[in-house]
C-alpha cells in the first residue's frame, strides 16, 4: 500500500542458527588424552577464517573441543571458564574433570529450549591420574568414552575410530588380546592420519591442526618433546601437563 | 502414408523377384557399379591402403572439392565404386552410425560392426517400399583393437566380404587378376601403395596424377603408440585411418 | 527419506597390485526394517569384472536384467567380451537414457581390463545414478554408508596391495563403514579379482 502497509498479513523468519563446519575428535590413554580439532571456519561454500581454534584449554588438565554454529561455541566457552574462574575464587584449586562434565551439561541443558547449537568433547585427565573423554549432544546428554569424532566429518572418521583404538572388526590372537589404551606416539599417529583423511574428503576440513595432549602428573613427557611444533600450555610442570601440537593441514 | 523407406499401404517394393529367383534390381545396381571408376583395397602386414581413380568429364570441373576416399571415423575410411550421390547418403549415414556407437560405447566401432551397420542400410534398400537399391560397392578398410587391420567390401545386395585384396568397378576382374598375381601375405604398407598404383595404371585412361587419383591407409599402431594411449591435451588416440595428401601421392608416383 | 535410501546398502571397490576387489553388504530393508540378509548386490558381468548395483532394490533388479541384456548383446555382435572400459561406458550411456526419470542406483565397477601388451591391468569405476562416471584410480565407494566408507578407506587404503592383503583392506573398511550405518549390514560379500581367479567370501559382521 501506498501508505507503506500490507494488504495481505506478512511472515518474516529469523534463523539464529548456522553450522560452521570443522571437526574435532578427542582419544584417552591409560594417563593421557589427546583432543584435536581443524581451524577451518566455514559457512555454506565459503571459508570465513582459515583459523579459528575450536579447541580451549580450561584448566592444567582440561581442555574443551567445541564445534557447531561458532558464535554459539565461542560464547559457550567464554561461559564455561567464567564458572571455572568462579570455582576457583571460591574453592582456591581447579574444578575436576568430572566436575567439569557435570557442569557443561547443567548449562547445556539449562539452554534446553534454546540450545547452544554445539557438539563438545571435554579432554583430560581425573582426579585419579586416567585419561578421560566426555562427549556431549547440544542438551547436555553426555557420556564418558575411550575416543570420539564430532562435527562434518564425524562420519568419516568415527568408523575408522572404531577399527584402530576399538579394534572393532579385528580378532585379537589368543594368547594378545588387544589393548585397551594404546600410547601416545600411536594415538597422535591415529589423530594425524584421521584428519589427513578426512580433510582429503570432506570439504569443510582442513587449513590447520591443534592437538592438544594432556599428561597426568608424573608421568614422563616421552618423546612429546621431540615432536615438531609443540609447544606447552600448562602453568605448573609439576602437575598434569597441557601441550599443544601444530600442524598445517590441505587448503584447498 | 507413403514415404521413402516407409512400408505404406501404398508404396510398393521396386525390388522384385523374377520368376526365375533373380532380383534384376540387385543386377542392375551392380551394373551400374560395374561402369563405375575403379577403386581397390590392399591388406598389408602392417596396415591397408584402398584408392581410387577420380577422373573428371570436363576440365571446367573444380575437382579439388571432389571426395572418393571418406574417412568414417579415426579408424576407418570407406572408398566407392557406382554412383556418387548414393555414396555420400551411406558416408553420412555409416559417420552417424560411427558416433552412436561412439556415444555408447566410448569407442569408435570395429571394422566388421561398422561394415554390417552399412550392409544393413544397403539390405534394407532392397526390400523397403518405395526405394531402389544403392547404385555403389564400397572397399570399408579399418583398425580396431581386436582384429587389428581389416578390408571388406559391401555389395549393393547387402553382402558383405573380407578380403585380402580386391578390386571393384570398371576393370575388377583385370585388376583383381593382377593382384592374385601380386598379391602375399608379407606385403609391407609402402609396397601395398605400389601395388595399389601399378594396379590402377593397369586400367587408367589418360594420365595418372594426384590430381587423378586418391589414396588412403590405415596404419597399424605400434605396441608403444598402443600403450602410450591417449594423446595428451586433445584426449583422443592417434588416428589410424589418414588420407594422403597431393604432395604424399605425388611423391609416391615419381618412385 | 530419499528413495536412494529406502532399501539401504552399500558397495565399495578397490584396486591392489595386479587385481582389485569389490564388496557390499547383504541387507535388504524397508526403510528401518530389515527383510533379508542374503540380498547380493553385486553381480558378474564377464569372468574378471563385476558390477555392484547399491540403491533402490527395485532397480537393482531392472538394471541387472538390463545390462545382462547389453552385454549378452554386444558378447554376440562383437564375438568378443566386453572389457571393464567399455562396459562403464555402457552402464554411463544406459544410466543417461533416463537423464530425466532416473534409476536410483549408483553403480560401482571392478575388473581385470586387457592392457595391449596382453597383460591385464586394473580397473575399477563408478557412476551417479544417471551415469557420470569416475574412474578413481584407488577407491570407489556408493550406496547408503558412502561417507563412512570415504572415511575408513581413505585411512586404511595404500597402494600396490597383494590380493590377501587387499581382501583384508576392503573387509576391514566395509565391516567398520557397516557397523556405523543403520541401513547397510547384516553381512557381506567380497570378491578379489586377479587376472586368472576370483576368490569370493562371505563376511558374518555384527548383525544388527
Amino acid at each position: 500500500m501506498p501508505d507503506g502497509s500490507f494488504s495481505h498479513p506478512q511472515e518474516r523468519q529469523f534463523n539464529p542458527y548456522t553450522e560452521n563446519g570443522g571437526t574435532i575428535l578427542a582419544i584417552a590413554g591409560a594417563d593421557f588424552s589427546v583432543v584435536a580439532g581443524d581451524t577451518r571456519q566455514s559457512e555454506g561454500y565459503s571459508i570465513q577464517t582459515r583459523y579459528a581454534p575450536k579447541v580451549h584449554k580450561l584448566t592444567d588438565r582440561a581442555v574443551l573441543a567445541v564445534n557447531g554454529f561458532a558464535a554459539d561455541g565461542n560464547m559457550f566457552v567464554k561461559k564455561v571458564k567464567q564458572r571455572l574462574e568462579w570455582y576457583r575464587h571460591a574453592h582456591a584449586k581447579d574444578m575436576p574433570l568430572r566436575a567439569i562434565a557435570r557442569l557443561i551439561q547443567t548449562m547445556l541443558y539449562g539452554q534446553r529450549f534454546f540450545p547452544y547449537y554445539v557438539y563438545n568433547i571435554l579432554g583430560g585427565i581425573e582426579e585419579d591420574g586416567t585419561g578421560a573423554i566426555y562427549s556431549f549432544d547440544p542438551v547436555g546428554s553426555y557420556e564418558r568414552e575411550t575416543c570420539r569424532a564430532a562435527g562434518a566429518a564425524m562420519a568419516l572418521v568415527q568408523p575408522f575410530l572404531d577399527n584402530q583404538i576399538y579394534f572393532k572388526n579385528q580378532q585379537a590372537p589368543a594368547d594378545s588380546p588387544h589393548p585397551v589404551h594404546l600410547p601416545l606416539q600411536d594415538v597422535l599417529s591415529i589423530v594425524i592420519d584421521s584428519f589427513t583423511s578426512a580433510t582429503e574428503r570432506h570439504i569443510e576440513v582442513g587449513d590447520g591442526l591443534e592437538i592438544y595432549v594432556i599428561l597426568a602428573k608424573g608421568r614422563s613427557a616421552q618423546g612429546l618433546e621431540s615432536i615438531r611444533n609443540v609447544q606447552e600450555m600448562s602453568t605448573n610442570p609439576e602437575g598434569d601437563r597441557v601441550f599443544v601440537i601444530r600442524r598445517e593441514l590441505k587448503k584447498d | 502414408m507413403a514415404s521413402i523407406g516407409g512400408g505404406g499401404a501404398y508404396s510398393y517394393s521396386l525390388t522384385v523377384f523374377s520368376p526365375s529367383g533373380k532380383l534384376v534390381q540387385i543386377e542392375h545396381a551392380l551394373a551400374a557399379v560395374s561402369s563405375g571408376t575403379t577403386s581397390l583395397g590392399i591388406k598389408a602386414s602392417n596396415g591397408i591402403v584402398i584408392a581410387t581413380e577420380r577422373k573428371s568429364s570436363s576440365i571446367l570441373i573444380d575437382d579439388s572439392v571432389v571426395e572418393k576416399v571418406a574417412v568414417i571415423c579415426p579408424n576407418i575410411g570407406i572408398v566407392y565404386s557406382g554412383m556418387g550421390p548414393d555414396f555420400r547418403v551411406l558416408v553420412t549415414r555409416a559417420r552417424k552410425s560411427a558416433q552412436a556407437y561412439w556415444k555408447i560405447h566410448g569407442d569408435y566401432p570395429p571394422t566388421k560392426i561398422l561394415t554390417q551397420e552399412i550392409a544393413n542400410i544397403m539390405q534394407q534398400a532392397t526390400h523397403s517400399g518405395g526405394v531402389r537399391p544403392y547404385g555403389v560397392s564400397l572397399l570399408v578398410a579399418g583398425w580396431d583393437f581386436n582384429r587389428g587391420p581389416t578390408l571388406y567390401q559391401v555389395d549393393p545386395s547387402g553382402s558383405f566380404w573380407a578380403w585380402k585384396a580386391s578390386a571393384i568397378g570398371k576393370n575388377m576382374v583385370n585388376a583383381k587378376t593382377f593382384l592374385e598375381k601380386r598379391y602375399n601375405d608379407d606385403i609391407s604398407l609402402e609396397d601395398a601403395i605400389h601395388t595399389a598404383l601399378l594396379t590402377l595404371k593397369e586400367g587408367f585412361e589418360g594420365q595418372m596424377t594426384e590430381k587423378t587419383i586418391e589414396i588412403g591407409v590405415i596404419t597399424v599402431p605400434t605396441q608403444e603408440e598402443l600403450e602410450a594411449g591417449k594423446i595428451e591435451g586433445t584426449g583422443r588416440f592417434k588416428p589410424t585411418f589418414r588420407k594422403l595428401t597431393e604432395e604424399e601421392i605425388r611423391d609416391y608416383l615419381a618412385l | 527419506m530419499s528413495i536412494m535410501q529406502h532399501n539401504g546398502g552399500s558397495v565399495i571397490a578397490m584396486v591392489g597390485k595386479d587385481c582389485v576387489a569389490i564388496a557390499s553388504d547383504l541387507r535388504l530393508g524397508v526403510q528401518s526394517l530389515s527383510i533379508t540378509s542374503d540380498f547380493e548386490k553385486i553381480f558378474p558381468v564377464t569372468d574378471r569384472l563385476f558390477v555392484g548395483l547399491p540403491g533402490l532394490a527395485t532397480d537393482v533388479t531392472t538394471l541387472r536384467e538390463q545390462f545382462r541384456y547389453r552385454v549378452n548383446m554386444y558378447t554376440i555382435k562383437e564375438e568378443r567380451e566386453i572389457e571393464p572400459q567399455t562396459f562403464a561406458q555402457l552402464v554411463s550411456s544406459t544410466l543417461y537414457e533416463r537423464r530425466f526419470g532416473p534409476y536410483f542406483i549408483e553403480p560401482v565397477m571392478a575388473g581385470m581390463q586387457k592392457t595391449p601388451a596382453g597383460g591385464y591391468a586394473p580397473f575399477i569405476a563408478a557412476t551417479d545414478l544417471i551415469g557420470c562416471l569416475n574412474f578413481a584410480k584407488d577407491f570407489v565407494v556408493a550406496g547408503t554408508a558412502s561417507e563412512k566408507l570415504f572415511g575408513v578407506a581413505e585411512g586404511l587404503w595404500e597402494p600396490d596391495l597383494e590380493a590377501e592383503d587387499l581382501f583384508e583392506t576392503i573387509s576391514q573398511t566395509l565391516l567398520n563403514a557397516l557397523d556405523r550405518d543403520a541401513f547397510s549390514g547384516w553381512g557381506a560379500v567380497v570378491h578379489v579379482i586377479t587376472k586368472d581367479k576370483v576368490i569370493t567370501r562371505k563376511l558374518k559382521g555384527r548383525m544388527d
